[in-house]
């Protein structure tokens, strides 16, 4: 396997690349219905923390997920709220469920006499095939070796990829996103489609955040998935606003961080160059994105929801 | 679904009652939330609170302790609401304040240590705001000429600042890192006449100067022929082009003065109690924190120096609960909640909720559905 570091770079790539890959594709689908949501570092983190909860509670990984799912869901009814009920600013809004997430989870990870943090979780995902095939050239580290929640990343891409843009209820919520107007007066309830999607943005962010708790750093410690809910921001725009492109951006992404770490066990010269460098270019890359390719009228070439961010009013009609 | 549903309407001027009245009960109401989770997870709310206050204000070091974590939060509070007046989204006074300190820290020790302190301290504070307002002008140029959203490149240079900064003295020999400590890399410490003096335990001038920014940015902003403009501008981008104001310089200059006010918070630290570029001491969100400032000030630079206060106690006041076990982390929360019931009573701000009459008759009944 020597010879083939970069397979495994890229195996772990597709690991480190899964959580994102749930952050960013909820996100897209909040936004496709006209909602941003700068929550969703905060929601992440609540998601982690309630995932690494239930698991070390009862040792079952699959109700770790379901409680991050619910959790993540649950934090994001504060974004949904303030913006569509209210709507107050949706960036002071989100902004306020990020700093209301990372303090909750902190605190839920540390509060009371028997805390969290520190604690090794009681379960952990593993690939789903040990050996055999498994150890095949390319095929095995990079497609059999995952555990199950990569697949579900693939699925869930597929999935949402099918719901935007070939599904009748998909078309109600890109047209809520684009013009909520029109799509009020064909009959659809903005509001409705818009928590309805603020819900699931928030339920996949949680379950994002677990993948960290529970597969990635599967010990509970304050800040377990660093940047990762600002940089799936950053992706929705580098995909575009479409699941299957959010898919291979985040696994780049995943193959970027453990490049960054790889470099260092590499000798000469590749472990001269500063870590802190490294992590500056996913953000590097997404600012020179944004700029390239989503300036002005260009944003809605690409596929930003044209009434992304704008609070509805229903009686301005 | 008429009948049992609320009726909403824009509510023309609130009362000047009704502006103080909501943020003071977003901070109760938030205080009432964190003692709820505080009570849930077997801890003593009255304790904890007790404690905060107590640690915050109980003593003249808690005070000036105090003080010295509002000057930086009332200037990235200044950033956001100037630039959140005209509809410049700026979530980037994280990355402007930290660029303001490295350049701060960097004329500092360009200077040396011969440098009299009537020259090296002004010039330090002044290389802030250029620090500042340089870090702005990536998202701002691009704003400005190519229509580029500014929420999501400031953001990410935030990271960008961060990671810079790291580099600077964890990744590098940079003339920031100081070339005594071999051990854990550290910031190369400003010479003392670029310090900003202290009166008061550890308190610097800094909290005055702080003070005179924010009534400056006052006077310029509610004052001054420039701010009535922005004003214009930032209540309709068409407004202004009909009466001949230049709006894409207009916005330029707000976005630039936000990124310099950001930089200003950054070099008032690094000059006062901070002393070198020290990640540790900089890497605290301040920006962010900025942001909750403003909106609870609701934009007004008056209302951001007590507000900035608050906070300061906040955020001063979280690692002395560790001392009797709740983690320093509630403080987080609270700021939070607090900026949630701020945002959400900003509703009951700019709309009245009533209740529907009962069995409203013909043309009332019409009324109310418009």
């Amino acid at each position: 396997m020597n010879d083939w570091w970069w397979v495994s770079t890229v195996a772990f790539g597709i690991g480190l690349g899964t959580p994102l890959a749930f952050a960013t594709i909820g996100e897209i689908i909040t936004e496709r219905a006209g909602i941003l949501n700068l929550g969703v570092q905060g929601t992440m983190l609540v998601g982690a923390v309630a995932g690494f909860w239930a698991t070390f509670n009862t040792g079952s990984l699959f109700l770790g997920v379901i409680t991050a799912i619910v959790a993540g869901a649950a934090v994001s009814i504060i974004h949904a709220v303030l913006s569509i009920t209210l709507r107050v600013n949706q960036i002071v809004s989100g902004l306020a469920l990020t700093l209301f997430g990372t303090g909750l989870a902190s605190f839920l990870g540390k509060v009371g006499s028997d805390p969290l943090v520190g604690e090794p979780s009681r379960a952990t995902f593993e690939p789903i095939i040990e050996g055999g095939i498994a150890e095949w050239p390319l095929v095995g580290p990079l497609v059999l070796g995952h555990d199950i929640l990569v697949y579900v990343g693939v699925v869930t891409a597929a999935a949402a990829s099918y719901y935007l843009f070939r599904s009748k209820l998909g078309l109600a919520v890109r047209a809520v996103g684009e013009d909520p107007a029109s799509a009020e007066s064909a009959g659809i309830n903005v509001s409705r489609v818009r928590y309805i999607h603020v819900l699931i943005g928030g339920s996949l962010s949680g379950l994002g955040g677990a993948y960290f708790a529970l597969a990635l750093v599967p010990t509970w410690q304050d800040d377990p998935i660093g940047a990762a809910g600002w940089i799936a921001i950053a992706l929705v725009i580098l995909a575009s606003w479409r699941p299957w492109r959010a898919l291979f951006v985040a696994y780049a992404f995943g193959f970027a961080q453990f490049l960054e770490l790889r470099l260092q066990t590499l000798g000469e010269p590749w472990n001269g160059i500063p870590s802190t460098l490294l992590a500056m270019i996913p953000f590097v890359l997404a600012i020179i994105a944004m700029i390239v390719f989503a300036s002005g009228k260009r944003a809605r070439f690409l596929g930003a929801p044209a009434a992304l961010g704008i609070p509805y009013f229903r009686e301005q009609r | 679904m008429a009948g049992r549903r609320l009726i909403v309407e824009p509510r023309g001027l609130a009362s000047p009652l009704l502006l103080v009245m909501v943020p003071l009960a977003s901070v109760f109401a938030a205080l009432v939330l964190g003692a709820i989770f505080l009570a849930l997870t077997g801890e003593n709310p009255g304790e904890v609170y007790g404690k905060m206050v107590d640690a915050a204000f109980g003593d003249g070091r808690g005070i000036s302790e105090t003080l010295i974590s509002a000057t930086p939060l009332i200037l990235t509070g200044l950033a956001a609401a100037v630039a959140f007046k005209m509809l410049v989204w700026n979530i980037g006074a994280e990355g402007q304040f930290l660029f303001g300190a490295i350049f701060a820290a960097g004329a500092g020790i360009w200077l040396g240590d011969g440098t009299p302190a009537a020259i090296a301290m002004p010039l330090v504070i002044v290389a802030g705001a250029i620090g500042g307002a340089f870090w702005a002008s990536f998202a701002a140029v691009p704003r400005v000429y190519l229509g580029t959203n500014e929420i999501i490149t400031t953001l990410m240079l935030n990271f960008i600042a961060l990671n810079f900064m790291n580099y600077l003295i964890f990744g590098s020999n940079s003339p920031w890192r100081d070339p005594g400590v071999s051990t854990f890399p550290q910031g190369r410490p400003v010479p003392d006449a670029a310090r900003i003096p202290e009166f008061f335990n550890r308190l610097d001038y800094g909290i005055i100067i702080a003070a005179f920014i924010a009534i400056a940015v006052y006077v310029l902003m509610d004052k001054s022929r420039w701010g009535f403009e922005v004003r214009v501008v930032g209540d309709s981008a068409e407004t202004g082009r009909y009466a001949g104001i230049g709006v894409p310089r207009k916005i330029l200059g707000v976005f630039l003065l936000s990124g310099a006010l950001a930089g200003l918070g950054g070099s008032l630290f690094v000059a006062g109690p901070v002393g070198a570029l020290d990640p540790r001491s900089l890497d605290l969100g301040l920006g962010f924190t900025g942001i909750i400032v403003a909106a609870l000030a609701r934009l007004n630079p008056l209302a951001i120096v007590p507000v900035a206060v608050l906070m300061g106690a906040l955020n001063n006041s979280g690692p002395a609960l560790q001392s009797i076990g709740v983690p320093p982390e509630t403080v987080t929360m609270l700021q939070g909640a607090i900026l949630i019931f701020a945002v959400a009573g900003e509703f009951f701000i700019a709309n009245r909720v009533r209740r529907p009459e009962l069995e409203p008759t013909g043309s009332s009944a019409a009324e109310a559905a418009a």
